[in-house]
């Protein structure tokens, strides 16, 4: 423990430094922005303002990506309260008890509750963080390749079984996207494989034109201008304030979302989504009042708000202590890592103890600093969404084009993202989510390297992945999830991803 | 016969598998014992294929292919269709040039904005973007006029 805090002050003196806390405040600034605007998740955010961290080293540029993402999951609430537009997908149970307080005039009160509770639970999430990262690397040092096949075996299928939509669909993305990641060139012989003789395509597809097409342009030929209005008014200053009656009814919502957020975080799929559902339904099981959900409860803004915050914390520790995404978003700022110098993984808290720990460092101050920004700047961001959409959306293409041109210098990226992008707005038509696709790219050099491997160490033998206590363990916890979804599959009864689909699917209308 | 949402999607699932084994002609499978370039894909390729045909056989659960709605397509054609255009002249016409006539395009032929306000807004957000990158030192390709 005595190690941990001299690591952590390790990591304050790095975020600390005023360099660093201009690009955390950086970060913060742009992922508020990011959520308030809808069309724009965190991840295009994310996406798009890769390249402008090249100038950057390791540890500025993973923080300023980072605060992007937590930094939207404070600013999706705002539209959500105050116009019932979530702009961000984990914002959606927001709106329905959000938009009724601010119906009633209590809007204010509402923002306030939200800012706070993702306050807290962000806060929580990274104690956590701290504690657990540290040993789980320490652990994940002693992964040999058939753990680490099994392990990412058990991410996809975890994905697949946590997804909203159906287990099927999951996986045919998440294969998909392995699929795109057997372009270029075979690490362990050199062939050249669907690559087409283009030379840019040696090195593989990269993550950035997939997920910037997938999720920026596929977004943006998915939303016909007309439709997306943006009428808003913004609360005063002095109506922020929540009565102490409000506080209270928050109090214990705010610390069950945290610690529920936290878990779910660290699972495999779109946690900070499926952590503010399940928040929603916890708080409105524990209540004594659950009529009152729907017409303006505080605990269904102050549950979802903090689980989905501490979720996106959670996210941090597989990629961290693993290695491993746990989504699209973890995905990117582990290529981002790369693209540095820097592997995410068991090895990163020894060899670039600098970057971990001054990233922890910098998530306790952004998460200061987005409690500081969210309130008193809430007209400035409300105003932004006055700017017509129809204004809004080429400048996203804009800049959808020059980030993915600037990664490698290359048209062809560029060609690939509007490819991916025309894919986007086919899987949406369709009721597919792009995000496992992203996700089994950037797994596919990985578990395909850990696979190879497996097989030349038993000589072929695939028992291998059950004679390792580990693996074994791996490989168990992946059958039991696929039993559990044959089975209400077969029995054709309603499990809680039915109901939780159901209720995204109407929410999002 | 109602031709469904997953029919379409299932079929293309397929002809995707079967266009991946055509394409993975030439690369060795290898043994068990050593995995070649070829291991992965064609496993892969071969789960594509089948799941593609569960979606085909579960397929009467999922919407008429009909019923999907394409009226955003009206929208999402011509922006692509600039996109593409504005992607094509990138490296050839350069940074500010592209941006510049894509943005414009966009407003007046998509928007139907006044080409005033099209022209003056395209023209100071490319500057602006063009500043900001310069700054932060991004690449960005120049065209005949050196911008």
């Amino acid at each position: 423990m005595e190690g941990t805090i001299d690591s952590l002050l390790l990591g304050f003196s790095v975020a600390f430094r005023p360099d660093v806390l201009v690009y955390a405040f950086l970060g913060c600034l742009v992922g508020t922005l990011v959520g308030v605007l809808p069309g724009i998740g965190p991840l295009t955010g994310i996406s798009i303002l890769l390249p402008v961290t090249f100038g950057l080293d390791a540890t500025k540029a993973v923080i300023m990506l980072a605060g992007i993402y937590y930094g939207s999951q404070y600013g999706g609430s705002t539209t959500s309260i105050l116009m019932r537009i979530p702009g961000e997908a984990s914002s959606v149970m927001t709106c329905i008890d959000g938009y009724a307080m601010a119906r009633r005039g209590r809007g204010g009160a509402a923002l306030c509750i939200a800012a706070g509770g993702s306050f807290v639970a962000g806060t929580f999430g990274l104690i956590v963080l701290t504690i657990v990262a540290p040993p789980l690397a320490a652990f994940a040092v002693r992964f040999g390749p058939p753990e680490y096949a099994a392990l990412l075996v058990l991410g996809l299928i975890f994905l697949s079984y946590m997804s909203s939509t159906s287990l099927l669909r999951t996986l045919v993305m998440a294969v998909v996207g392995l699929m795109l990641g057997m372009v270029g060139i075979d690490s362990m012989t050199g062939h050249f494989r669907y690559s087409f003789d283009l030379p840019e395509l040696g090195d593989g597809i990269g993550i950035v034109p997939v997920a910037v097409g997938l999720f920026g342009l596929g977004e943006i030929l998915s939303t016909p201008s007309a439709k997306v209005v943006s009428d808003v008014a913004a609360p005063r200053l002095r109506e922020l304030l929540p009565t102490r009656q409000e506080w209270r009814q928050s109090a214990m919502p705010i610390l069950r979302g945290s610690v529920l957020g936290f878990f779910v975080g660290i699972i495999p799929g779109s946690a900070h989504i499926i952590s503010s559902f399940l928040s929603y339904a916890l708080e409105r099981r524990l209540s004594k009042h659950p009529e009152e959900f729907g017409k303006g409860a505080v605990a269904g803004v102050a549950g979802p708000e903090s689980a989905n915050n501490s979720a996106s914390t959670g996210a941090f520790v597989p990629m961290l202590a693993l290695g491993v995404p746990t989504g699209p978003i973890t995905a990117v700022l582990i290529g981002a890592l790369a693209i540095h110098g820097v592997a995410a993984g068991p090895n990163l808290v020894s060899e670039h103890p600098d970057v971990f720990w001054g990233f922890v460092a910098s998530m306790y101050v952004g998460n200061l600093m987005l409690l500081a920004l969210n309130l008193p700047l809430v007209g400035l961001f409300v105003s932004v969404l006055r700017i017509p959409y129809s204004y809004l959306y080429p400048l996203i293409i804009m800049f959808c084009i020059v980030g993915v041109y600037a990664v490698n210098n290359s048209i062809v990226d560029v060609w690939i993202m509007l490819i991916m992008g025309v894919l986007g707005y086919g899987l949406r038509k369709f009721g597919f989510d792009p995000a496992p696709l992203v996700l089994g790219l950037v797994i596919a050099p990985i578990f395909e390297l850990s696979l190879r491997q497996s097989l030349i160490m038993s000589n072929g033998d695939y028992l291998i992945f059950l004679q390792r206590p580990v693996s074994l363990a791996l490989v168990a916890v992946s059958a039991g999830l696929l039993l559990l979804a044959a089975k209400s599959y077969v029995l054709r009864r309603k499990d809680w991803r039915a109901s939780l689909a159901e209720a995204e699917a109407g929410e999002a209308q | 016969m109602t031709i469904r949402a997953d029919h379409v999607a299932g079929a293309a699932l397929i002809a995707t598998g079967l266009l991946i084994f055509a394409l993975s002609g030439d690369l060795p499978f290898g043994t068990l014992a050593f995995p070649g370039a070829g291991f992965l894909p064609k496993i892969i390729a071969a789960f594509i294929v089948a799941m593609g045909a569960l979606l085909v056989a579960g397929a009467a659960r999922s919407a008429p292919f009909r019923a999907l709605g394409w009226d955003d397509l009206k929208h999402a054609a011509p922006v692509l269709a600039i996109a593409v255009a504005a992607t094509a002249l990138y490296t050839q016409l350069g940074f500010a040039v592209t941006l510049v006539l894509m943005i414009f395009a966009l407003l007046v032929l998509v928007e139907r904005k006044k080409l005033v306000a099209a022209g003056s807004y395209s023209v100071i957000v490319v500057a602006l973007a063009y500043v900001l990158f310069t700054v932060l030192r991004a690449p960005i390709p120049a065209g005949p006029f050196g911008f």
